[in-house]
């Protein structure tokens, strides 16, 4: 996907990478206790995944990245403000890590994890 | 204040540490957390340095409070288990930016310990802040050690020791804030990003502000004047109090030194108000510095105050007023290139430095591309210094033979009409500025462009940056060698000989005009007292001196 032709060659980054990335820095925004398998995000919610490709979809226009994260949320933290922060993180790390500009980052809530019930 | 006053003050204090903490002295203690944090949210604002865009974690703290202040500001329950819930669902409700979901859950877990109790007395109160850390953690699978979920362990921990010591709540607390502090000065230790930028982290530090809050208020200490703590030499954030300068504070005065004996902060602190703002106080191994803004004419007061409290070891002063002139100064120097009107041809340049930059720009150049011999641009960079022209009809100077071939991908890519003249050299790049015009033809005005660049010839003068030998010169490393239109003619021991025997390579006594551009690693008056040399030896030729601002290159010069 991401092309970048220096005097030495090119360097290609696949979406892979960049999904790798954006699972990295989904685990460590506070609140977000895992991400789901996309594909079963319906259901099977609570199959947490370890597999970065499987919670994140990523898209690659030429130019911009769009990224899709389905992740699971600590029960009692506030979610839209976790979700705000899962996607200021992983735009801030891939564009940090990459140089290359993410277009929109959107955050998938998938389930809620209960730990403890108030 | 009277005898009679005080003694009123201290009965009235010692009736808040006699009162069991029910239901409405936590009401208390929220918004006197709430409080201190709002009044020193500014100063955990300015600590906001982690990379993640968190927004302010100050704002979005005393948000969150605020919020939970709000949901039990009616609420006249004298039962602590239930206020402690209600504060939990405001926090929860108002929670803002990472810092305040993690505050939230703090939060949660507190009510959580407090559930069902009538009163907070010690065991409970360690409960509550067991459960706050046991909560907070699990909210998240990659804790990031350093941050707030730091300091609220290592707060739990100094419950729990204290605990075994004693049962009343408030001296607890007395142990917990203490902890807290050194768990936020030592968040540098844990998490690298903190220790490069130099500061403590912000969240830990708002929540420190928070406890701290709780425990001012049992102490009858004022929650709305900033505090007057010493921080960390580490931690002293002195730029952050260049950017702005108040009326009146025209010096910055720093004064390093040791006192003798203990230093009494609270009056220590309060002469210096009376000289003047924006007070820091640092200390390191035994050594403080304090740092002040104060009026001209009292510029010398704080020194020789301090003289008078131990050695001082430096004293460092800065006029403020001629440094914001400075920074106004170089805001206003930004560089205006040429508008480029529809239709009419734009020339991107490849530019090393500032001072070529602006030289470029006031010949006609519609985009500044920064880059050069270290430092190439790739194709995308330059891509975007043209694609948002208004024209589709554009000439690439690359000014560089390393950045040629950019820039001629970069006219593959692009659906525009680009010309790529080959200036290999910043004088070639301006001799084809010179020859430039923006109302042709592309691919007549490149051509006319490329023609004359064979006008001039190149002086690059530069550093060896190892040991070599090319084109039959033995170049040492470290040496000043001279580069003739890119061949290496000569290396010598200072930047003068190698710009005189260039010029005799060059054989400048034949050329009219010689221009040199200096760099930024070349004093302006070093750079003078050459190009004088030079006058002196071609007094025949014109000779011209600029900034070129290039970094790496001494001198640009060109021959013509």
């Amino acid at each position: 996907m991401g092309k970048e032709n220096t005097t030495f060659g090119s360097i290609h980054i696949s979406p892979a990478a960049v999904a790798t990335i954006a699972y990295r820095a989904s685990l460590e925004s506070y609140g977000v206790v895992g991400l789901a398998p996309r594909n079963l995000a319906e259901g099977l919610a609570h199959s947490l995944t370890r597999e970065p490709a499987r919670g994140v979809a990523v898209r690659f226009d030429g130019e911009t990245i769009d990224i899709d994260i389905h992740v699971i949320i600590e029960y009692g933290t506030r979610i839209t403000s976790v979700a705000n922060s899962v996607a200021n993180t992983v735009r801030f790390h891939v564009e940090r890590a990459l140089g290359l500009k993410v277009n929109t980052v959107s955050v998938h809530v998938a389930g809620l994890r209960v730990s403890n019930l108030d | 204040m009277s005898l009679g006053s005080s003694n009123i003050q201290a009965k009235h204090l010692q009736h808040l540490r006699d009162k069991p903490i029910d239901g409405l002295v936590l009401k208390e203690l929220v918004q006197a957390g709430l409080t201190w944090l709002r009044t020193n949210q500014a100063l955990v604002n300015s600590l906001n340095v982690f990379p993640v865009p968190d927004g302010d974690t100050g704002t979005n703290m005393t948000l969150t409070m605020q919020s939970a202040w709000n949901e039990i500001a009616e609420l006249g329950t004298r039962n602590v288990g239930e206020m402690a819930a209600a504060v939990a669902k405001g926090a929860l409700m108002g929670a803002r930016g990472n810092s305040g979901v993690i505050l939230s859950q703090l939060w949660r877990g507190f009510s959580r310990g407090l559930h069902g109790a009538e009163i907070l007395d010690g065991p409970t109160l360690v409960k509550g802040f067991v459960e706050a850390r046991d909560t907070a953690y699990k909210g998240v699978v990659r804790p990031v050690e350093g941050t707030i979920l730091t300091v609220s362990k290592d707060a739990a921990a100094a419950a729990e020791s204290a605990l075994a010591e004693t049962q009343d709540p408030i001296e607890i607390l007395e142990r917990i804030v203490p902890a807290a502090d050194a768990s936020v000065q030592n968040t540098p230790e844990l998490l690298p990003v903190l220790k490069q930028a130099g500061v403590v982290d912000s969240g830990g530090k708002g929540l420190f502000f928070i406890y701290e809050g709780m425990l001012r208020y049992f102490n009858g200490e004022p929650l709305d004047v900033p505090t007057m703590n010493v921080q960390p030499m580490s931690a002293l954030n002195l730029q952050n109090a260049m950017e702005s300068v108040e009326e009146g504070q025209d010096y910055e005065v720093v004064v390093d030194f040791f006192p003798d004996g203990a230093l009494d902060l609270q009056s220590f602190y309060g002469k210096l108000e009376g000289m003047g703002t924006s007070i820091q106080v640092g200390e390191g191994e035994g050594m403080y510095r304090m740092h002040i803004h104060v009026p001209l004419d009292k510029r010398y007061e704080p020194i020789d105050y301090i003289m008078g409290l131990g050695t001082i070891s430096k004293v460092a002063m800065e006029n403020l007023l001629a440094q914001m002139d400075d920074i106004q100064k170089s805001k206003s120097e930004k560089i205006e290139l040429q508008v480029v009107e529809p239709g009419q041809i734009a020339v991107v340049v490849v530019s090393p430095g500032k001072g070529l930059s602006r030289i470029f720009a006031s010949l006609g150049a519609g985009a500044i591309v920064e880059g050069g011999q270290t430092m190439n641009p790739s194709t995308q960079e330059i891509l975007a210094a043209f694609e948002n022209l208004p024209t589709d009809k554009v000439i690439i100077l690359p000014n560089n033979r390393n950045i040629i071939l950019a820039a001629n991908q970069a006219k593959e890519v692009t659906v525009k009409q680009v010309a790529v003249v080959p200036s290999k050299t910043v004088p070639q790049g301006l001799a084809a500025m010179l020859a430039h015009n923006p109302d042709g033809e592309v691919d007549a005005v490149a051509g006319k462009m490329s023609k004359s660049l064979a006008s001039v010839q190149t002086g690059e003068i530069t550093i060896a940056t190892r040991t070599v030998e090319i084109d039959g010169v033995n170049v040492e490393m470290g040496q000043v060698i001279a580069l003739l239109d890119g061949k290496l003619v000569l290396a010598a021991a200072s930047v003068e000989e190698a710009v005189v025997g260039f010029l005799e390579k060059a054989e400048a006594g034949k050329h009219e005009l010689i221009t040199f551009y200096y760099g930024e690693d070349l004093n302006r008056h070093e750079a003078f007292r050459i190009v004088d040399v030079a006058r002196e030896k071609y007094s025949a030729q014109e000779i011209e001196m600029q900034d070129g601002g290039q970094p790496h290159y001494p001198f640009l010069i060109s021959v013509e």
